[in-house]
């Protein structure tokens, strides 16, 4: 079976981390965001996926080749020249996508972190026999996406309506689909929108079906969802009992800790923290809510929260992080400091404190 | 010495990427020492120069930057200039003194009896002549280019005293705190090759201390709780300051204009002044019209060859215009950077902002900035390949490479 993750741009979202490495491989939960998707893949029978990109080739292929041999998985990448929207890509990347088995294939959102039931999912394609699938997820604020109207019963998809400003329905795009190979000969190769054009001519001749994702769902694509995101997940691995999760006096709620990373006397972790590998964790530190990600030094008596440590940054004694700071690759706090969200982009020093949310550059 | 032996090396101080991100967003993919100012990258200005120089041999860059960033600049500019110009990679930062000795041999190479030493981030009009005709009759190590300013303006840089009679510098200190003096050092210096055993003594004298830190006095502790690792050897701080009141450092003073490059916005500012010095040295370069044929043109303005400005288009003062840029009917351009690639669509208007590389801005859009070259949003920059849609405004504001601007904005930095 194959699948489409489309990857897209520049991820510009996410700076200061995506000024160093390409959006799909920051870390998420200690593992670059692409390779859970991967994972997901690969666990129920997927051999061949291919990355829609157009941005930064040479760096994703190298990643790629270590997960290919890891994982046991084809990885290839379909580069566009110009941008394709969210369909477009599809089209390009056809003739990896469709074999003589014709078997539907999966497309996946790059953004997106989630339970992935797809086999769940084929089951659902297999017994409603139309001609794509798409998961939808309930949320507190459907004006801000687009919202999918379905029947009740059989999940059959009415219409897609755009921000609505009445209230229509609360189930939006998950940005996962299950698609038979002839919705490709419903899509041209120039930029077009799968929500906008494609998916509403499908479900106008009925054969569009809706799922409810359950389980957790969120777009990472931005440092506060990403933050909401890395809460969810470690829950969901709460919720299977997975030991990948920290336990000990010095833990409190979630917290993921690679093996590799140390952590000193004395310090209080969690809830919903992600300590990444190699990382060094001084004595007397407190961490909340927060992501630090591999490499880092968090110096003794400091104390973190609601923040993401970029790659190989440092963070100096009795130093205060807080309120959504973000700093990116090899940034160093000197002791002390307090930062209230401040936004910091690679290879700085922050010498004073960050009284209000600001960007350094 | 007979003057044909008087070989001069030039030695262009670039620093290197880390000194780079006061210059974001525009250090993302071009050095800062390649800006271009007036249509030339920000060193050019000062390999230019160089030509006045008699018995040239060769001209260093050094930095820490990646080879390849100058591997392109280096060959076409030795091509153009007639002399090589060669670019020295540091392993790491040695501080302007420790940078120039570390690189001794290859500066020493074709025995020159004169180094200048310039920093590549000022601005100004070289007078490298005179001071080499000044330093040979001062006859001591070094001679320093130097000009007044206001009090206030001098606490900024490193302030000195100097004999008003011999033109000795007396007094030599870093940005004090309290006023000392209003000449300041221009980062424009010229040696004789003596400079290098005064750098030789003060790492011989730090090894010392070095040696002795084992000791626990006060002293040892101060050097080992400075962050600067004991190779850093800084030109002005650790040099020339000792050096003051013995009679072996001059001054020569210019009465030109000199500014230094530290932020995005003053690279308009000192856009301005070269494109005005182009008036007397090289009018050729300066763009004219009057609406008919071509494009009016108020003040002075750079328009390179490949670019096609539409003769309905007003352009200037001060603005300069790179490779490849289109500019269509109607649009209006004063104080500003149009670097390579840019599209600018009919009725656009651009006041004191660069607009950054391949970047396009529709019709009607209007990118503009209050011209204050000291505060952080007093000029606005777009970064790479931004695009700003048609009708939008966007006042004094830094926009990073590759972002979509459909909604107008004030006083914001865009990542």
């Amino acid at each position: 079976m194959k699948a489409l993750i489309l990857v897209g741009g520049f991820g510009t979202r996410l700076r200061p981390l995506t000024l160093s490495v390409p959006k799909p491989l920051v870390d998420f939960a200690n593992k670059p965001m692409i390779l859970h998707q991967i994972e997901a893949l690969k666990a129920i029978g997927v051999t061949e996926v291919v990355l829609a990109i157009n941005y930064q080739p040479e760096v994703m292929l190298n990643f790629l080749k270590d997960f290919e041999a890891k994982l046991e998985i084809k990885i290839t990448c379909s580069q566009e020249t110009e941008p394709l929207g969210t369909a477009g890509p599809l089209a390009l990347a056809r003739d990896k996508l469709i074999d003589k088995s014709g078997e539907p294939f999966f497309v996946l959102n790059s953004d997106v972190i989630s339970e992935y039931p797809l086999r769940e999912m084929i089951e659902f394609h297999k017994s409603h026999g139309g001609e794509a699938s798409i998961m939808v997820t309930k949320v507190d604020e459907p004006s801000k996406y687009g919202v999918v109207v379905t029947e009740e019963s059989t999940g059959k998809v009415e219409r897609f309506v755009e921000k609505p400003k009445l209230f229509v329905g609360n189930k939006i795009n998950a940005g996962i689909y299950l698609l038979n190979p002839s919705v490709l000969d419903r899509i041209q190769l120039r930029p077009t929108s799968i929500e906008k054009e494609v998916f509403p001519e499908i479900a106008a001749e009925g054969k569009l079906y809706a799922m409810v994702l359950p389980g957790f769902w969120m777009d990472i694509g931005q440092p506060r969802d990403y933050i909401t995101g890395l809460r969810l997940y470690l829950d969901s691995l709460r919720k299977k009992a997975s030991p990948k999760l920290a336990a000990g006096t010095h833990i409190i709620g979630n917290v993921l800790v690679d093996e590799t990373a140390k952590i000193g006397e004395g310090c209080l972790i969690g809830p919903d923290v992600a300590i990444g590998p190699g990382c060094v964790v001084e004595p007397g530190v407190r961490l909340s809510r927060c992501t630090v990600m591999r490499g880092v030094r968090i110096k003794k008596h400091a104390c973190i929260s609601s923040s993401i440590i970029g790659w190989h940054s440092t963070v100096g004694q009795w130093a205060r992080v807080e309120n959504m700071t973000i700093l990116g690759e090899d940034v160093h706090v000197c002791d002390e400091i307090y930062s209230n969200g401040g936004v910091v982009l690679p290879h700085k020093e922050i010498k004073s404190s960050i009284l209000k949310p600001e960007i350094v550059m | 010495m007979d003057s044909a032996d008087e070989k001069v090396v030039v030695v262009i101080l670039v620093a290197g990427p880390s000194k780079g991100t006061r210059f974001r967003p525009l250090s993302f993919n071009t050095p800062e020492p390649l800006f271009p100012l007036a249509g030339q990258p920000m060193v050019h200005h000062h390999i230019s120069a160089c030509k006045k120089i008699p018995n040239l041999v060769q001209v260093f860059l050094i930095g820490y930057y990646d080879e390849r960033e100058f591997a392109l600049y280096c060959s076409s500019v030795s091509n153009e200039l007639k002399v090589p110009v060669r670019y020295l990679k540091e392993d790491k930062p040695h501080g302007s003194a420790g940078s120039l000795y570390y690189f001794r041999d290859r500066i020493m190479e074709e025995t020159p009896s004169h180094i200048f030493l310039l920093n590549f981030d000022v601005c100004c009009n070289f007078p490298l002549l005179e001071m080499l005709e000044s330093h040979k009759a001062y006859g001591g190590i070094g001679t320093l280019l130097v000009i007044k300013v206001s009090a206030e303006l001098a606490s900024q840089f490193g302030e000195l005293v100097a004999d008003p009679a011999s033109q000795e510098v007396l007094h030599y200190t870093e940005k004090p705190e309290t006023f000392v003096s209003n000449l300041i050092n221009c980062g424009i210096y010229v040696f004789t090759p003596n400079i290098f055993s005064v750098i030789q003594e003060v790492y011989r004298l730090r090894e010392e201390k070095a040696y002795t830190r084992n000791l626990p006095n006060y002293e040892s502790q101060q050097f080992a709780i400075r962050s600067l690792p004991t190779d850093f050897v800084r030109l002005d701080q650790d040099i020339l300051s000792p050096l003051a009141g013995k009679k072996q450092l001059y001054t020569y003073e210019t009465t030109e204009f000199w500014e230094q490059i530290k932020s995005p916005g003053m690279s308009i500012k000192c856009s301005a002044l070269y494109l005005s010095r182009f008036r007397s040295t090289s009018p050729h370069l300066l763009a004219s019209g009057d609406g008919n044929r071509s494009a009016s043109v108020v003040g002075d303005v750079y328009v390179h060859p490949s670019a096609r400005v539409h003769p309905t288009a007003k352009i200037g003062p001060n603005v300069s215009i790179s490779a490849n840029v289109r500019i269509a009917p109607g649009v209006r351009l004063k104080n500003c950077i149009v670097l390579d690639d840019v599209e600018i669509m009919e009725n656009a208007v651009v006041v004191n902002a660069i607009v950054g590389w391949k970047s396009s801005l529709g019709r009607w859009s209007r990118v503009q900035a209050d011209g204050d070259y000291d505060t952080k949003l007093g000029i606005t920059i777009l970064g790479e390949s931004v695009t700003v849609e048609d009708e939008v405004v966007v006042i004094n504001s830094i926009v990073l490479p590759n972002k979509v601007l459909n909604l107008s904005m004030q006083e914001e930095i865009i990542l």
